[in-house]
């Protein structure tokens, strides 16, 4: 009985023992790994793009995907630095013009997730699709309200969303891990995270058992939207300007964390702790290899490998049952 | 020609098809009749390749032969025209005719496809079975009575010795279907042996030399058309039942819950009148087809009608959403389990919670212990076997994945349940554990709408049957007062 219980908890946290596994390795062959200054950086490191990742997470699950999170956090960064510059300029004080433009972005970015999500339940055009759109129209917007050079008129204690520590902790980090508990209450916890498993594992379903259908993909799209909007405000915290090529190919990496978590872009099947882990491995992964002086080359490689292992990995299992 | 001799089917735990042997001779047409699991499909999926026989054997002209996929059964000269049309929409009729055949030509060393050979070979066919259609139209320009035509020539362009046809007629109009005879007709009297599958008795008199009956998988009789009667057909098909009553105790009150006035949905049904007493177990009757599951889903919101009006305890409504409906006290558990009521993926446990959660959760909170203790009574109610109430609910049989559906709707508390053939593909005690469901509900003064297509239960399980045909409610009877084969006629009847 306790031997099944240890195998059955083996199997149910193959990932983290992988992970730790990579620590344990790491700590001997990379020079400067096991140190707390380091894990530090590597939190912060992902932070950002795990921000994303929990929203995205929600996403896959309900049976969707957002390719355009990389470009949204690009025109979020524009968007607040811009906006903060005009209202400075008409006299606004410092303080309530960054907070004025910080809440604008996280609302335009809801309001442009959740449009995908409508268009999706409304017309059923694919996220893949409406998402690529946004990705080049994001884009396009960020380098048009920007002319296409870095904006910075941000006051100096901006630069503490990105850069800045609480008790120690990388700021960006505090948030990750905020957002990481928020969403995991929402999945695991509310009858809104059980319609969102619903709705993805089989959409007829759900709509016939009086699931509002609609309501859940409009939701979970705007989330990640804004998910990625405050990721592009710490970003533009972090290098204290709103830069329209920033976080390109992000939308890889993070549906790459997603996936290498656990979740199935089949819909139906994830776990945001799942997301958690496959965040902080991806992170170590490059940390690592970083300190051992392995090309960058490399690292593209090794990840794209690392994601083909994972989700045949997972399908392997699912058939085997 | 095409002959079975003790045939046999076994699924783990079912006889699909108990040793029968038939024999199907060239130049008739021979009718195979049964009810809904009685066998036909089994029989003429082996006779095509599509399934292998665990007993018995095939010969053809006299010989035994196997059959372990469609490509050989072609090469024994057995072509069969399935129930689901698949032409490729795009291609003209004469490549849908010779698809992944056509004629080829070399140019210059390279291959081609030789376009005149193509269009004069699919028209030689078509000219053989004296049809006139134009080979170089698209698929998708055709009408249905056409597309079964060119689905027939592309059998007939194997030239084979038997062709089976399964149901051709279940989505022809009724000139339509006189023109299909006359072209089964003739190509019989060039000797081909024709397999015909119905479950339309009326059609029978018109088509076929012979009629075999098959019913629960077993060999009943093989009869002469010309020295037969509907009646003695209809008595074979359904045998000598135990008439089995419903609880004496079973009361329904005079009090409305559902009311449906004038609903109309455009070709699916017409003009539907009829309610629903409370504590009342109403049975419709109907043949596939006939409308009966876009009603009741066009009831609970999840399809749109055009016109009309429900009445839900005292409340009218000229349009309806699933969520409407819930919230009003109505259930629904749908005909596919398997794609529109359970998540396959997810646990019996989230399935059983899909439509209560609004009740289970507090403030929009919810966690798996609360979840356990509102499911529990229902698993136990119900005689749910799991063993695990985490495990998907995939891994349980159909009996018990079907209460999981009824379950779930249960613990919404309803006033109204409508049942889509909840008794498809479940074993006996499953089926006999739902209509006691049924009744208790009646007792409780919840009323049920019962759609299905085994019209004994229907007789057995209701206090009364609508007969629903082509999208209409033609009649309503007294079950007490009526056998399931006279039900049978009522819902056949031109």
């Amino acid at each position: 009985m306790f031997l099944q219980k240890i195998t059955k908890l083996a199997k149910s946290s193959i990932l983290e023992l992988v992970l730790l596994l990579l620590c344990v390795v790491l700590s001997f062959k990379a020079d400067g790994f096991f140190t707390t200054d380091n894990f530090l950086n590597v939190l912060r490191n992902v932070s950002m793009q795990g921000v994303i990742a929990f929203g995205m997470t929600m996403v896959i699950i309900s049976g969707e995907i957002d390719l355009s999170v990389g470009s949204a956090v690009a025109f979020a960064g524009c968007l607040t630095a811009v906006l903060t510059k005009t209202l400075i300029a008409a006299g606004l004080a410092p303080v309530a013009a960054v907070i004025i433009a910080i809440l604008a972005s996280l609302i335009v970015g809801f309001a442009i997730g959740s449009l995908t999500g409508y268009i999706r339940a409304r017309f059923d055009v694919p996220t893949f699709i409406t998402t690529l759109a946004w990705m080049t129209v994001l884009r396009g917007t960020a380098f048009l309200i920007t002319n296409g050079f870095p904006v910075s008129n941000f006051p100096d204690w901006y630069n503490y969303l990105g850069g800045g520590y609480l008790f120690g902790i990388p700021f960006p980090a505090i948030i990750f891990l905020i957002v990481f508990v928020i969403v995991s209450i929402l999945m695991d916890y509310t009858s809104f995270g059980r319609s969102v498993y619903a709705v993805g594992g089989n959409a007829e379903a759900a709509r016939l058992s009086g699931i509002n259908v609609k309501r859940v993909k409009i939701i979970v799209m705007g989330i990640v939207a804004s998910f990625a909007a405050l990721s592009g405000v710490m970003q533009s915290a972090e290098i204290m300007s709103g830069t329209a090529t920033t976080a390109t190919g992000w939308e890889l990496e993070v549906i790459a964390a997603v996936i290498i978590g656990g979740t199935s872009l089949m819909g139906g099947v994830g776990r945001v702790r799942g997301t958690l882990i496959g965040v902080i491995f991806l992170g170590v992964l490059v940390n690592g290899m970083t300190l051992m002086n392995i090309s960058e080359y490399w690292q593209f490689v090794v990840r794209g490998v690392l994601i083909l292992s994972a989700v045949l990995i997972n399908r392997a299992q699912q058939i085997k049952r | 020609m095409l002959e079975t001799v003790d045939l046999r089917k076994e699924y783990p735990g079912t006889v699909a098809l108990n040793d029968v042997s038939v024999n199907f001779e060239a130049g008739q047409v021979h009718a195979l009749i049964g009810k809904n699991g009685a066998g036909k499909s089994t029989l003429i999926k082996m006779l095509a390749g599509a399934i292998t026989p665990t007993g018995g054997q095939i010969m053809v002209d006299g010989e035994p032969v196997s059959i372990q996929s469609p490509q050989q059964a072609f090469d024994k000269g057995i072509a069969t025209v399935h129930q689901e049309l698949s032409l490729v929409p795009d291609l003209t009729v004469a490549e849908n005719i010779l698809l992944g055949r056509l004629p080829r030509k070399k140019i210059l060393g390279s291959i081609f496809i030789d376009w005149d050979k193509t269009f004069k070979l699919a028209k030689s066919v078509l000219d053989d079975m004296q049809v006139d259609l134009d080979v170089r139209k698209k698929a998708s320009d055709l009408g249905v009575a056409q597309q079964q035509v060119v689905e027939i020539a592309k059998a007939m362009s194997f030239k084979p010795a038997a062709l089976m046809l399964d149901e051709p007629t279940s989505a022809l109009a009724h000139h339509e279907t006189a023109s299909l005879f006359r072209l089964v007709k003739q190509l019989a009297q060039k000797g081909v042996a024709i397999v015909y599958i119905t479950h339309r008795l009326q059609e029978l008199k018109q088509i076929a030399d012979k009629v075999t009956v098959l019913r629960d998988g077993c060999f009943i009789g093989t009869v002469d058309m010309a020295e037969t009667t509907s009646e003695a057909i209809v008595n074979m098909m359904f045998g000598e039942v135990v008439r089995k009553q419903r609880p004496v105790d079973l009361e329904s009150s005079d009090r409305k819950v559902l009311d449906v006035e004038n609903l109309t949905q455009a070709n699916k049904f017409n003009d539907v009148n009829f309610c629903l007493y409370k504590g009342e177990v109403l049975g419709i009757a109907g043949m596939l087809g006939s409308g009966r599951t876009e009603l009741l889903k066009a009831i609970f919101g999840a399809e749109k009608f055009d016109s009309g009006q429900l009445t839900i305890a005292g409340e009218s409504f000229k349009s309806i959403t699933p969520q409407i409906a819930k919230a009003k006290g109505l259930a629904f558990t749908p005909e596919n389990r398997k794609e529109e009521a359970l998540i396959q993926i997810l646990s019996t446990r989230a399935n059983m919670c899909l439509a209560p959660m609004d009740r289970i959760s507090v403030k929009g909170f919810t966690n798996a212990s609360r979840e356990q203790k509102a499911v529990a009574p229902y698993i136990e109610k119900l005689h749910i076997k799991v063993a695990d109430i985490d495990e998907e609910v995939a891994a349980l049989s159909g009996g018990n994945q079907q209460k999981v559906v009824v379950g779930n709707w249960l613990a919404t508390k309803p006033n109204v349940i409508l049942f889509d053939e909840p008794t498809r593909g479940i074993d006996v005690q499953a089926k006999q554990q739902i209509f006691e469901v049924m009744w208790e509900l009646s007792r409780e003064g919840i009323g049920s709408i019962f759609v299905s297509s085994e019209l004994e239960e229907l007789v057995e399980v209701c206090h009364r049957i609508l007969i629903m045909k082509k999208g209409r409610i033609i009649d309503a009877v007294d079950p007490a007062k009526i056998t399931a084969d006279e039900l049978f006629v009522m819902c056949m009847e031109e």
